[in-house]
This record gives C-alpha cells, sequence and structure tokens, in this order.
C-alpha cells in the first residue's frame, strides 16, 4: 500500500451569498497516493476549482477534514497555512500568474524568498528547474516576452520550487493551443514519471485528463465517478522507433538507444 | 508610468514641504540682517548727533541773491548754492557771543549746462562734472568736526597744512583718469592726489575736496566763500546763537541740526515700525506656512493611500498569488510596505529637485510678500556729510538648505509609510481564494 498524500473526509464548502445558500462541495471523500497522477473532471459548476482551493489551502471547507502529508490542514490557521502553502503545496494556474516585472528565473525564485536558502542557492536552484521545463537560456525574460506555453512552464517550475509533496493544477492547459497542451500535459507525465512528483490537476478536456493515471468525476460537488486513465506516457510501453517493450521509467529505448525522455516520442 | 505620475505629483507636495520652510529661513534672515543694518544704521546716527548739535549751517538765502524768473536758470537740486559771500564776514562771525569755531567752505561745480524744454519754457540746468569742495586744512578743525568725508578707499585723508593736493572721490577718478600718487589738473592748475573717498550719494560721489584756499585761487573766487559752519560752545545755546546770527544776518539762510535732529528721530521711528510690520508679516507668515506644510503633509498622506489602495485592488490577483505561493501575510504586507516607501522616497527626491529649482518661485507663490519701504530696495539717509545705508531689504532667495532637504526626505519616508500602512494591511489580509477569483 502506497503511502497516501492527500486524503479529505466528507469535505463540505457552502457559500454564503447574501441570505442563499450556495452548497459547492457537498461532501467529497478522495485520496491521492504519493507518486499519483491524478485528474479531478467534471462539467461547469461542479465544484472544481472549489475543491481544488480547499485542497490547496487556499479556503477552508465548512465541514470536513483535509489531510495534507498527515496533516489537518482544515483546521489551521492563516498564520499556520502559509507554511503548509509554501512547503507542502506547488500551485499551477489557469492563467499563469507570472509576475510580469520578474524575469522567469525571478519568479521561479519568488516561492523560495521567505525560505532559509541563501541567495544564490536559490538563484541554482530556480536555474536548474527551468532546465528541467526546458527553458535553459530563457532564464533572463520575461514574461511578456514568452509563449503561453513557455509561461506555463515557468509556473510549473516555480511550482517546484520549495519540493512540495503535492502539485496542484488549476486548468493547466485551459489557456494553451493544442500542440502546447499536449507539450504542457507531457511535462507534467513526464515529471511525474521522472521526479515522481504527486500531481492534481483540475481539467474539464478529456484529451488531457487521459494522460492521467486516475481520474475523479465531479457533479455537483460529488466525486460520482473514478475511472482509470490511460497515462499515455506510462502505460503504453512501447518504443516509438523500434517497437520494442520498455519500462515505465526508462529514459533510453534498451533496443535503440534513442531518448524516451521527451513523452511526445512515446506513442500509444 | 503610473508610478512616475505619482512621484512627480507627490513631488510637487514635497516641494512646497521643501521651499515653504525654505522661504521662512530666508525671511527670517532677512529681517534679522535688517534688524542690524537698523541697529548700525541708528548708532550711526547717534554718532552724527553728536558731532553736529553744535553745528549751525549758514548760506545765502537763494532769494536774496537770484531772481526766480519763469524762463530764468534754474539750479539742478542738489548742487548747491552757487553764490557767494565774502571772506570779510567771518570775523564778525567770530566775535558772536556762544560761538567756538568756525568753518569756512566754498563750493564750485563745473560741469556743463543742459537745456530742457519742458511746459513750454527753457530751463537749464547744470550737469556737474565734478564739484570743488575748499575746507580750511587746519587740524584741530578737521579732528573735532565731520569736515572731510570718512570713507577713504584708497591713500589718505587730507591732513592740516595740506596744500597743493586734493582728495578725489571715486566718480572724480574716472573722470578725469587718475589714481592716488598722480597729478591732476583742475581748471588748469596741477594737484597731487592723495586719496580717494567713496559715498553711494550721488552728489557726494562729485566732490573732491581740497584746501579753501587752493579752491579760491583756482576758481578766481579769492576772498569768497559758500556757506559758513558755524560751531557753538555748547548745544544748548545753539538756538540761541542761531537766532541771533539770524536778526545779524537777515540775508543769510540759517539751518541748525537740532531740526535735523527732529528728522532723524521721526526716521527712527520710522524705522522701528517698518521692522515691527516686517516682523509681524514674518510672523503671519509662518502661521501661513504652518497651515501650507500641514496640507501639503495630508495631500501627500492621502495621495500615497489612495494609490497604494488602487494599486493593491489592481493587484489582487497578484497578491492572491504571492499568497498560494507561500507569502505570508507579513511577507506580503512589507512588500506593499516597502514600494509606497519606495515611491515616496522618489518623490522626496523629485520634491527636494523641484524645492531647488522653484523654491523662490514656489516660496513667493505661496508665501505673503515682505514689503520693506514701499518696495525701495535701498534706502539711505544723509546727516551732515554722511551718506549712511539702511541696508538692502530685499528678501534673500529662498533656497533651501541640507537640512530641511533631508528632514523633508525624512518626512517623505514617515508620510510614505503612514500612507500605505492600510493598504498594505488590506493587501495582507486579502482571502487567496477571493483573490484569485478577482478580475
Amino acid at each position: 500500500m502506497s503511502e497516501i498524500v492527500l486524503k479529505t473526509e466528507n469535505v463540505f464548502k457552502i457559500f454564503a451569498m447574501s441570505k442563499r445558500k450556495i452548497p459547492a462541495l457537498v461532501g467529497v471523500n478522495l485520496q491521492v497516493n504519493k507518486g499519483e497522477f491524478a485528474a479531478i473532471m467534471g462539467p461547469s459548476g461542479s465544484g472544481k476549482t472549489t475543491l481544488l482551493n480547499v485542497l490547496g489551502c487556499l479556503d477552508k471547507p465548512t465541514s470536513g477534514r483535509v489531510i495534507l502529508d498527515g496533516v489537518d490542514v482544515s483546521k489551521l490557521p492563516e498564520k499556520e497555512l502559509y507554511k503548509i502553502r509554501r512547503n507542502k503545496i506547488g500551485f499551477v494556474f489557469q492563467t499563469f500568474n507570472l509576475l510580469p516585472y520578474l524575469s522567469a528565473v525571478e519568479n521561479v525564485e519568488l516561492p523560495m524568498e521567505c525560505t532559509r536558502r541563501s541567495k544564490s542557492e536559490r538563484r541554482k536552484r530556480a536555474r536548474e528547474l527551468l532546465a528541467i521545463v526546458g527553458l535553459s537560456g530563457r532564464e533572463e525574460h520575461r514574461p511578456q516576452r514568452l509563449s503561453a506555453g513557455e509561461q506555463q512552464r515557468v509556473s510549473i517550475a516555480r511550482s517546484l520550487a520549495n519540493d512540495p509533496a503535492i502539485i496542484l493544477a488549476d486548468e493547466p492547459t485551459g489557456n494553451l493551443d493544442t500542440q502546447n497542451k499536449y507539450e504542457i500535459v507531457r511535462l507534467l507525465a513526464s515529471l511525474n514519471i521522472k521526479q515522481k512528483t504527486t500531481i492534481v490537476m483540475v481539467t474539464h478536456d478529456s484529451h488531457v485528463a487521459s494522460h492521467t493515471e486516475r481520474m475523479l468525476f465531479l457533479r455537483d460537488g460529488k466525486i460520482v465517478n473514478e475511472k482509470q486513465g490511460l497515462h499515455l506516457a506510462k502505460k503504453k510501453l512501447s518504443c516509438p522507433y523500434c517497437g520494442n517493450k520498455i519500462q515505465p521509467n526508462e529514459e533510453k529505448c534498451s533496443a535503440c538507444g534513442k531518448a524516451l525522455l521527451n513523452t511526445e516520442e512515446v506513442s500509444i | 508610468m503610473r508610478a512616475l505620475l505619482v512621484i512627480v505629483a507627490l513631488g510637487f507636495s514635497m516641494a512646497i514641504m521643501v521651499s515653504v520652510p525654505a522661504g521662512i529661513v530666508a525671511n527670517q534672515q532677512a529681517t534679522q540682517n535688517l534688524t542690524a543694518n537698523f541697529n548700525k544704521t541708528v548708532s550711526n546716527m547717534q554718532e552724527e548727533i553728536n558731532k553736529t548739535l553744535t553745528l549751525i549751517e549758514c548760506r545765502l538765502s537763494s532769494g536774496s541773491t537770484q531772481e526766480m524768473s519763469p524762463s530764468g536758470p534754474m539750479r539742478p537740486p542738489g548742487s548747491g548754492t552757487e553764490s557767494y559771500m565774502n571772506e570779510s564776514i567771518l570775523t564778525d562771525f567770530q566775535s558772536t557771543e556762544g560761538v567756538k569755531d568756525i568753518v569756512p567752505i566754498l563750493q564750485k561745480s563745473e560741469g556743463t549746462n543742459e537745456t530742457v524744454e519742458r511746459f513750454g519754457r527753457t530751463f537749464t540746468f547744470l550737469r556737474p562734472d565734478y564739484t570743488i569742495i575748499g575746507v580750511p586744512l587746519n587740524s584741530s578743525l578737521i579732528n573735532s568736526y565731520s569736515i572731510l568725508p570718512t570713507n577713504i578707499t584708497d591713500g589718505r585723508n587730507l591732513q592740516g597744512g595740506d596744500s597743493g593736493v586734493v582728495l578725489l572721490s571715486e566718480n572724480n577718478t574716472a573722470y578725469f583718469g587718475v589714481g592716488v600718487g598722480e597729478k591732476v589738473t583742475i581748471r588748469g592748475v596741477e594737484f597731487t592726489v592723495v586719496g580717494i573717498h567713496s559715498s553711494s550719494d550721488f552728489m557726494e560721489n562729485r566732490n573732491l575736496y581740497m584746501n579753501i584756499s587752493d579752491a579760491q585761487a583756482i576758481s578766481n573766487l579769492t576772498g569768497k566763500i559758500s556757506r559758513i559752519e558755524v560751531y557753538t560752545e555748547s548745544s544748548d545755546v545753539v538756538d540761541e546763537v542761531a537766532s541771533r546770527l539770524s536778526l545779524l544776518y537777515p540775508e543769510l539762510s540759517i539751518t541748525t541740526y537740532k531740526d535735523r535732529l527732529k528728522q532723524l528721530q521721526s526716521m527712527q521711528s520710522m524705522y522701528t515700525e517698518t521692522l515691527s510690520s516686517a516682523q509681524s508679516t514674518v510672523d503671519q507668515t509662518q502661521a501661513i506656512a504652518t497651515q501650507e506644510i500641514g496640507i501639503a503633509v495630508v495631500a501627500t498622506c492621502l495621495i500615497t493611500l489612495f494609490v497604494m489602495l488602487y494599486t493593491v485592488r489592481e493587484r489582487t490577483r497578484e497578491i492572491g498569488t504571492l499568497k498560494a505561493i507561500g507569502f505570508s501575510g507579513w511577507n506580503v504586507m512589507s512588500q506593499f510596505m516597502a514600494e509606497g516607501i519606495v515611491i515616496s522616497f522618489a518623490a522626496g527626491l523629485v520634491g527636494i529637485l523641484i524645492g531647488i529649482i522653484g523654491a523662490p518661485i514656489l516660496s513667493g507663490f505661496l508665501l505673503p510678500h515682505i514689503n520693506l519701504f514701499g518696495g525701495s530696495p535701498q534706502s539711505s539717509f544723509r546727516l551732515g556729510r554722511q551718506t549712511t545705508n539702511v541696508g538692502s531689504a530685499t528678501v534673500a532667495s529662498a533656497a533651501p538648505n541640507l537640512q530641511i532637504m533631508l528632514l523633508a526626505l525624512g518626512l517623505a519616508v514617515l508620510l510614505g509609510a503612514l500612507g500605505s500602512l492600510y493598504p498594505a494591511w488590506r493587501a495582507s489580509r486579502t482571502r487567496p481564494a477571493e483573490a484569485m477569483r478577482y478580475e
């Protein structure tokens, strides 16, 4: 049994709009294991974003428990929550939310700003992360000089900065064209494979969701269904060049020796 | 770009804080200088009074020798009466009761006659190039009374027994083109220049001094004098002697310096009044300036407040992002506080810059003007032969000093911090989930 990173128990979230009460989450129970790549799917208004906000300690549930990395965060005060957000959670947003006046590398450094790491350490780590997401050489560029896909890569690098226990991605491909959409989801998939990063992604795009291992279907504030994802990058275990069988975590094809790292290359 | 505009706007506010105190300091200094000058002047006056208290001046009244006719020649004002009496009168003066010393003086102006037509009449003026003043160079007279000019800028003053020498004024040296020790020819006779005196008075600056006998000789006025200065034995008998002289010589115009004393006293009181009104203006100015600075302070604070509130509103998503990636409320707050302080610090620098360039204009615009002597920048009075300047009464230029600048900069930072306190606190309290929803 693998280790549980995230677990919710009967989570309710009810918004009070003047006198009307709007229930957004009505008893959500879910569980995410370490190293998992899960997608939360559902139509608009089903409570996807609310759930993610609750999971990411941006919002408190009205009732129920959220246990993150062994800590019940649903009862923590704000002055403790920011530490959880800083150290345990990495956020990836639909609109990237990079600071426009900071360069790519400075944006990635931002979450480390309030940690004990030294300036040079932070810079080194940020450069490494940018290399991982494939943006070496673009460190000094500002967001406006980067394409949407590149901006999302910076945002992913930023979410990894403090080695979080979990990455929460809210529609990470929502603002991207088809080409960039697949690049980003493959990047997330490869991070999941190579770095064993736990990722929970909210999306309403089934093509994107099919890259994950598990799909949770949310409707009217409840998880109504759960499906096995295809995890295209992981499950289709044949080399696109020679058709040889490969292992999920292999970086090179043992038969033809070609690199398999780029998830793009691994076809169904 | 917006930050720049805000900095400039705040800068003007800061400039007021810089230049208004500068204006006040300048005004205070001007008043202080003025007070010092006044006090000096008043003591000079007193000294003059003491020296000339026993003086009676006698000259031919112009009416007695000169017929004033509409088309007749008129004398330029201040050139002195160029009509002469015989030296023989002096012996009678000397024997008059109460008289201690008499000083005969010969005055002869040289210049060109200028004709001016005005009101359909023709006036002829003598525009003097120089005026010869002949005085008796007798040591005891020179030492006891103020006969000779006192402000010697080069060489020496005339001494008892000097003859064939001349004391020129600065204007004379320019006119003749000679300096100390050189020879100068006056009315065909050569003199040696022993010294140069200076005066700000127009007429006095054209006077050259020499021995009266030399003056009589070169002017073809042997045995003639222009006026007599009579010194009485004490100041108590001045009036008595003056009335006695006027009885004896009705054709003479007789002036005592006791009259001048009255003039002097009224001048003194005028000066005192001016000074106190200047002081009250300065006080008023200070009150107005305090208000203005107060308004500027409040304005700066409010501008910072609104700008930062707007910034916080505008950057709600950014704040949400920062909180989502692990910034604490305190981190966010200090971020915005720092921003407000940096902006107001920059504004302070801009304000100082504007202040340095525009302080005289700004403070002139913002503070009431201190008008002394009805706007005439300089005032002088003449007593006896001495001309005393009452100093410059113009307000010194209001350049802000370093102390004010540093103070203003400190104030800028303080106000920036104060103004951004509430917006920064609001930012720190923003709930990330709501902030992320905010468009």
